[in-house]
């Protein structure tokens, strides 16, 4: 986020309204400054002008003056208005959904941002726009209220749980800004931020196509387990942590709930991605959300290699006969032609699961006191 | 209040029996006891009117859930509880006016008769209680009559579960045989209203008899009918509501009785006479209250919502 | 009628028999009927309760210095914050200044013996201690995190925490609320001296007279919410938890329905505490009384119509939203009154700078900056982008801390040697109100600027190009917390080793300062009768200023 100086005091300007906003927020710190000074010089020159000379003085008893109190009622209530007018015309332009622009659903889930472009393009924690175009978002929440809030477009929107919620901008300049969700929602709310990436058309376009880096896979990986898909959030460690360690497993038994055991190979990395709820982690709750149809057997590859680094194995090993349903959107467009499911996951591609979120009934999680 | 200097040697000034020492005569103590009383009042109205408004706000939201379960208060037993309010706010009265005019014994038994008329209140409210309770309408799982039918397993499947559109299939309004192994909240009824609601409406489009929220509350998002468990949610929600109304204003009837019978004792006494009967006043002022609350209470629980099923 | 003799500083006597030694059996003070006593049972509470609140305040701001979540994991941060808002906001906030100093002087103000209904007033504070303990028996058990604002579904679906229990103390504190405001409503109607027209009335009645009629009116509304709630999360009853049908957004209703007039119960009592320390240190009476009496019950009035401003972005209607700006702009021009008289009141006076007035004319620039960021988050357009940011945050600080801590601590002091009969050390209290002054602006003035860039409020961690701003405020923090710890040592002091006060330490005319210090039980020797208007610092007053004037007193250090 580019700033002015090393003490930032205005976020960028990046939508259409947010001159407006700012405009209206100078406005008011004038009209304050305009209150202050004859409050201020009045008191100051009060202060001193009549402090006290003599002990126990008596002084004049003026009362009051019906002048006065009048002018002082009336002004400040005009200029109050005139506040509100201000106020109300720029809250219309913010909260007055245009009818076209280009659809985006968000789905806010404790803690992270589920965002789907119209074209199918999926993102977490993300948002690719392009400049100058009219987005409108339709957001749900799979749990409890967020509020999706971008500074530097100077506006957010709560979303509440059981109803659609909606937002609007138009992007004006480009860049990467801020992310924030901006309603109390537990434990990691701090954490639950984001990028929003203003692009020119070409680069949109470009991206849309899903250029990838020349990355790795261990560092792919790991750019996806940290920043992309928001794995760390729950398997990062720390008292955030409510996934099973992955530090060393490679090659172990693990315990699983219900007694048995596996051995953390390839294949249980790729399926614990999938399909997490095949097999769950003793001690742990089935709460981790599937990422079929959000990652390229390319990614899958890097998030496996990436975890296996994390137990010291390097070398990218992968396994090339396992590739489990190919993910079902357009995402994958490096993806190679659907391959048999292998034996562990025979499940269809299932981009339902994803879209829970959106259904407004999903029942309330496990979880309770 | 009195006009000059008063000196607050307590010892040598005549104290009226029941005044407070902070006050200098027994009008500026009734006064203040009176104007305690009103503004305590106030406040419960708006302790009441929060919950009222909850109410109000899902009636208008969900009518036919609502009216539904309307339906299934007994009216009869309301409407008796009405009567017997009434009543008792007139000897509640009585008990002022004899209180006033230094009548002992017909004070006594103006308070003996309200307490009666309370208790009746109550009874006849263990009686609406209890039938819910054996019809399985209380909304708390596990406090129904549990009972297992012949041939059903201890493990039957919950009631919700054993088949989602039996109700509007069938064709007819009966309600479902009572078979609650586990005690729960049951609405046998089938939600058929509902479903010719929506049969209506695809009749004539222009017609809207759902409200928004009925539509997004009662179907079920991906076939468009009704779902049953839904629907019963939503009159387990006006059940809760009834419950929670009612049994708050039984809660302030037995603190009412409380009162009175402390009033009891003191009239017993004789503690009240035409110079002293403020705190009959005051308790009389309560009492009404909550006859008032009542009066509310009872068309808009029990009666709203009866011609929205007329002939149902 | 004050004797010359009396004036002289060197010669107070303490009085002989006072409320304070009339009974000194610890049985004689737990069930006591004299408002006094109470008033200063619940000054020993109320101050526990800030320190500890405090303490959560400064775990805080020491959190806030670094930007990731290191002193403090995730968890723990969002439970101390949110005892931190509770413990302030219902256990210090709403009953500090009626409780404290609204009980101990609405009575000698008005001339009489004591508050219309005295165990209804015992009452009032054994309720609160009960709420109290329970809020801390919850807080000990691991506390909730969800906020003081209790949202749904997390409160009452999500949260692992102890939600019933701190709804509970929540809803038991409300009825000790109730009844000291119903006591005051019935006080100030019956128990008047003779001659105490309503008009003569001290403003500081006046504006308790208000907060009155606010706490007996919106108080029962949360407390019903709270019960609510309770049930939603208990027995789910099906009205606020979406996931079976309810809606969240009623609960915030019905939420903000009482917690914005609460709000004014807050600052209400804090200016008229003010309004008594400007009139008094300029020994001048207040300009435009009828208007600031009136304009205490204008913003008890309105402010019950403008809780939708706190839903501004939740996706209640536009409409809806517009008509609760209106609104929010209406109930701001009050206050405007109120900081216009004072400031006239200034005018021709003989301004004196001890610690109270000090503390006086604090409020007035603080509650000033708080106000007007008021308005910007009342405009509708600014307040997309600002709410749920550090810009609310710094605002409410501002007229809660810069506004009613600031006046409490000034009525504290200004009443201290009515209340004790010792006097406080006048170099100390100057020196505690200028560090609470400089160190209040220096923790919250950068927030605004914090809000504005986009932090977000409620967060452990934020990015790092937030951090400078934030070391400000905490360093802003330590200074205000040594202006606020100070005042403790030195009324502590002042307790053991202060001169005695005398009855009118500072010569005014008020009704509290014609009798003894400290008061006796009964809290005059005989009923006053009242000739005087309010702020009489003429000849009608009865005040011999001639005579002290002649002996030339020094002035107090």
């Amino acid at each position: 986020m580019e700033y002015n100086s090393w003490v930032p005091l205005l976020p960028e300007q990046a939508s259409s309204f947010a001159g407006q906003v700012d405009l209206l927020y100078f406005y008011l710190i004038l009209v304050s400054i305009a209150f202050a000074i004859p409050i201020g010089v009045g008191i100051f020159y009060f202060m001193i002008r009549y402090r006290e000379r003599e002990r126990f003085a008596s002084t004049e008893g003026i009362h009051g003056s019906i002048v006065l109190e009048t002018t002082w009622s009336i002004i400040p209530f005009l200029v109050s208005m005139t506040i509100f007018l201000g106020g109300a015309y720029v809250f219309f332009n913010q909260y007055t959904i245009p009818k076209d622009g280009m659809e985006i659903y968000v789905v806010g889930k404790q803690w992270m941002w589920k965002i789907q472009h119209s074209t199918g393009q999926r993102e977490i924690n993300e948002l690719h726009i392009p400049v100058n175009t009219t987005i409108k978002l339709t957001m749900t929440t799979e749990d409890v209220i967020h509020d999706f809030y971008v500074p530097a477009f100077r506006t957010k929107a709560d979303i509440v749980p059981g109803r659609y919620s909606y937002l609007w901008f138009k992007p004006t300049k480009p860049g990467k800004y801020h992310l924030f969700c901006a309603e109390y929602c537990g434990l990691n709310h701090s954490g639950m931020g984001g990028w929003v990436y203003v692009m020119e058309q070409k680069d949109f376009d470009n991206w849309l196509a899903g250029n990838t880096s020349g990355q790795t896979p261990v560092e792919m990986g790991k750019d996806l387990f940290y920043n992309k898909l928001g794995c760390a959030s729950c398997h990062a460690g720390g008292p955030a942590q409510r996934g099973a360690k992955l530090e060393g497993i490679y090659g172990k038994e693990v315990k699983l709930t219900g007694g048995g055991t596996v051995i953390a190979d390839d294949n249980y990395i790729r399926e614990s991605i999938l399909t997490p709820t095949a097999k769950i982690v003793d001690g742990y709750q089935p709460i981790m959300p599937t990422f079929k149809g959000q990652v390229t057997d390319e990614q899958l590859n890097g998030l496996v290699a990436y975890i296996k680094s994390l137990s010291g194995v390097t070398g990218s090993s992968t396994t090339v006969s396992t590739t489990s349903a190919p993910a079902a959107n357009t995402a994958s467009n490096s993806a190679s032609p659907a391959q048999a499911s292998n034996a562990n996951t025979p499940r269809r591609a299932d981009r339902g699961s994803n879209s829970q979120g959106s259904n407004p009934k999903a029942p309330g999680p496990t979880r309770r006191p | 209040m009195a006009n000059h200097a008063t000196s607050y040697s307590d010892k040598f000034v005549y104290h009226e029996p029941g005044l407070q020492h902070q006050f200098e005569d027994m009008k500026q103590q009734e006064e203040s006891v009176s104007i305690g009383m009103w503004m305590f009042l106030v406040q419960e109205i708006m302790f009441f009117g929060g919950l009222f408004t909850v109410y109000l706000v899902f009636r208008f939201r969900f009518p036919m859930a609502f009216s539904m379960g309307s339906n299934h208060l007994n009216v009869i037993m309301g409407f008796t509880n009405t009567l017997v309010l009434i009543v008792s706010s007139l000897t509640m009265a009585l008990t002022v006016y004899f209180a006033q005019r230094n009548k002992r014994n017909w004070q006594i038994g103006m308070i003996v008769l309200t307490m009666l008329f309370g208790l009746t209140f109550l009874y006849i409210k263990y009686l609406e209680y209890h039938e819910k309770y054996v019809d399985g309408l209380v909304p708390v799982a596990g406090w129904n009559r549990k009972v297992k039918l012949p041939g059903t397993e201890l493990s039957a499947p919950l009631p919700f579960e054993t088949g989602a559109v039996a109700a509007s299939e069938q064709g007819g309004e009966e309600e479902k045989p009572y078979n609650n192994p586990r005690g729960e909240f049951q609405w046998r009824e089938g939600s058929k209203l509902v479903s010719d609601a929506l049969a209506e409406e695809k009749a004539n489009p222009n017609k809207k008899v759902l409200t928004e929220y009925e539509r997004a509350g009662y179907l079920d998002p991906t076939t468009g009918l009704v779902d049953e468990y839904r629907f019963q949610e939503k009159i387990r929600s006006f059940f809760w509501i009834y419950f929670a109304l009612t049994g708050l204003h039984a809660l302030h009837m037995i603190i009412g009785l409380g009162l009175m019978t402390w009033l009891l004792w003191q009239a017993f006494k004789g503690t009240f006479n035409s110079e002293y009967y403020s705190p009959v006043e005051m308790s009389g002022l309560y009492w009404h209250f909550v006859d008032i609350v009542w009066i509310f209470l009872f068309p808009l629980l029990y009666l709203l919502g009866r011609h929205l099923l007329a002939g149902g | 009628m004050q004797n010359a003799e009396a004036l002289n500083i060197d010669h107070f006597e303490r009085p002989k028999k006072n409320y304070l030694n009339n009974g000194t059996t610890l049985k004689s003070w737990l069930l006591t009927k004299d408002h006094k006593r109470i008033a200063i049972m619940y000054l020993i509470t109320v101050s526990l309760f800030f320190m500890t609140g405090g303490i959560y305040a400064a775990t805080i701001r020491l959190e806030l210095l670094t930007p990731a979540s290191d002193l403090l994991n995730t968890n723990t941060y969002n439970k101390v914050f949110t005892a931190h808002g509770i413990l302030m906001i219902f256990f210090f906030l709403i009953p500090a200044i009626p409780a404290v100093l609204g009980n101990f002087f609405l009575p000698i103000m008005i001339g009489a013996k004591d508050l219309a209904l005295p165990r209804i007033n015992l009452l009032s504070l054994y309720i609160y201690w009960l709420a109290g303990g329970f809020a801390i028996w919850a807080l000990l058990q691991g506390g909730v995190d969800t906020g003081w604002t209790f949202y749904v579904p997390y409160s009452t679906t999500f949260s692992n925490t102890y939600v019933l229990a701190v709804g509970l103390a929540v809803f038991i504190n409300g009825f000790s609320s109730i009844l000291t405001g119903l006591n005051f409503i019935v006080t100030v109607h019956t128990m008047r001296a003779p001659g105490m027209t309503w008009f003569r009335l001290p403003l500081f009645v006046w504006s308790h007279y208000a907060v009155s009629l606010v706490m007996v009116l919106g108080t029962p509304v949360i407390a019903i919410t709270v019960l609510l709630l309770a049930l939603e999360r208990f027995a789910h009853i099906g009205i606020f938890d979406p996931a079976i049908g309810g809606d969240p957004i009623l609960f915030q209703h019905m939420f903000w329905f009482y917690s914005h007039p609460a709000v004014y119960i807050m600052i209400l009592p804090g200016m008229g505490v003010v309004s008594e320390l400007i009139p008094n240190f300029a020994r001048k009476k207040i300009f435009g009384y009828e208007f600031v009496a009136f304009s205490s019950i204008a913003i008890a009035v309105f402010g019950f119509l403008v809780w939708g401003h706190h839903l501004f972005v939740s996706g209640q209607s536009i409409y809806a939203g517009m008509v609760f700006s209106f609104l929010t702009m209406v109930v701001a021009v009050p206050s405007a009154i109120k900081m216009f008289n004072w400031t006239a009141t200034l005018y021709k006076g003989s301004i004196s700078y001890e610690t109270p007035m000090l503390y006086g004319l604090g409020f007035m620039g603080l509650f000033f900056i708080g106000g007007m960021t008021g308005l910007i988050l009342g405009a509708l357009g600014l307040d997309v982008h600002l709410t749920d940011t550090y810009f609310v945050v710094a605002h409410f600080h501002y007229v809660m801390v810069g506004g009613q801590v600031i006046a409490y601590l000034g009525g504290l002091h200004y009443w201290w040697p009515k209340m004790t009969g010792k006097m406080y050390s006048e170099f100390w209290g100057r020196i505690s109100a200028m560090l609470v002054f400089v160190g209040f602006n220096l923790t919250f003035f950068p927030q605004f600027i914090l809000g504005f860039m986009g932090m977000p409020r409620r967060y452990a961690a934020y990015p790092p190009e937030f951090q400078v701003l934030n070391i400000f405020s905490t360093a802003g923090a330590s200074v205000l917390g040594i202006g606020l710890v100070m005042p403790v040592l030195y009324l502590g002091h002042s307790l053991l080793y202060g001169r005695n006060a005398g009855d009118n330490p500072w010569m005014l005319p008020g009704l509290e300062w014609r009798t003894s210090s400290p008061p006796p039980t009964e809290n005059f020797e005989t009923t006053p009768i009242v000739t005087w208007e309010a702020y009489d610092f003429g000849e009608d007053s009865g005040l011999d200023f001639e005579e002290a004037r002649r002996r030339e007193l020094a002035p107090v250090i």
